[in-house]
């Protein structure tokens, strides 16, 4: 995942690469996403996750398009 | 394997000394830290690997990545609690201040333009909202190519 400053920045660096664009977050959003994503990263009981449980996570955090869930 | 206890105590234990001294333990380090053989730690490091626990540098038993820290310099990094730690990628450097609760600065460079850029994380908020982070690969693809992603 990579830091941006604009929109047409991501796209000069996908057409550079020949790649799709992907999904776009704000810092702001994945600030808030790391929270249930990373904040127990450092637990004793820390086991990994399912499929379902990173899911739960994705539509805590409103993401809702299929890039998520595919 | 049959400790799996001993498994995800070894998984704690590469956590925990990558968030003390900002860097992985090598396995014979940790075959000394559980009292096990070398080879034996190298079997639990294998085991962690393929559980996508960690990630291994391709046919070695060094650490490469500990999500959210990286083993190798990045283009992201975190100062926090008096360390200096590398994150794999533009989440990972929010990603290491959530996972020690604490304040950080992160330098990290933009991509395509290489400029340097500076986020402060303090009392639960992040400086520089508004930027951006570019997700080039769906979730169930992130594991194809680690370090791409």
């Amino acid at each position: 995942m990579l830091l941006f400053q604009s929109e047409e920045w991501i796209d000069k660096w996908c057409k550079r690469n020949s790649l799709e664009r992907g999904e776009v977050l704000t810092v702001n959003q994945l600030w808030e996403l790391s929270q249930p994503w990373y904040g127990n990263r450092l637990s004793a009981d820390f086991r990994g996750r399912s499929v379902e449980q990173v899911a739960e996570i994705f539509r805590g955090a409103g993401l809702k398009s299929k890039f998520w869930y595919r | 394997m049959k400790d799996e206890n001993m498994l995800w105590q070894i998984r704690r234990f590469v956590y925990q000394h990558f968030a003390d001294i900002a860097r992985a333990p090598r396995v014979d380090e940790t075959a000394s830290r559980f009292k096990i053989s070398v080879n034996d730690a190298g079997a639990f490091y294998t085991e962690l690997n393929n559980r996508h626990a960690f990630f291994l540098e391709p046919n070695t038993l060094d650490i490469r990545m500990a999500f959210p820290f990286s083993a190798a310099p990045t283009d992201f990094t975190v100062q926090a609690n008096g360390k200096t730690y590398f994150a794999n990628c533009a989440w990972d450097m929010l990603g290491i201040p959530t996972a020690l609760h604490c304040d950080a600065l992160i330098d990290a460079k933009f991509s395509e333009s290489n400029e340097p850029v500076q986020l402060e994380v303090k009392e639960g908020k992040v400086t520089n909202g508004e930027l951006l982070i570019h997700f080039p690969l769906p979730f169930t693809r992130w594991y194809d190519d680690l370090v791409f992603t």
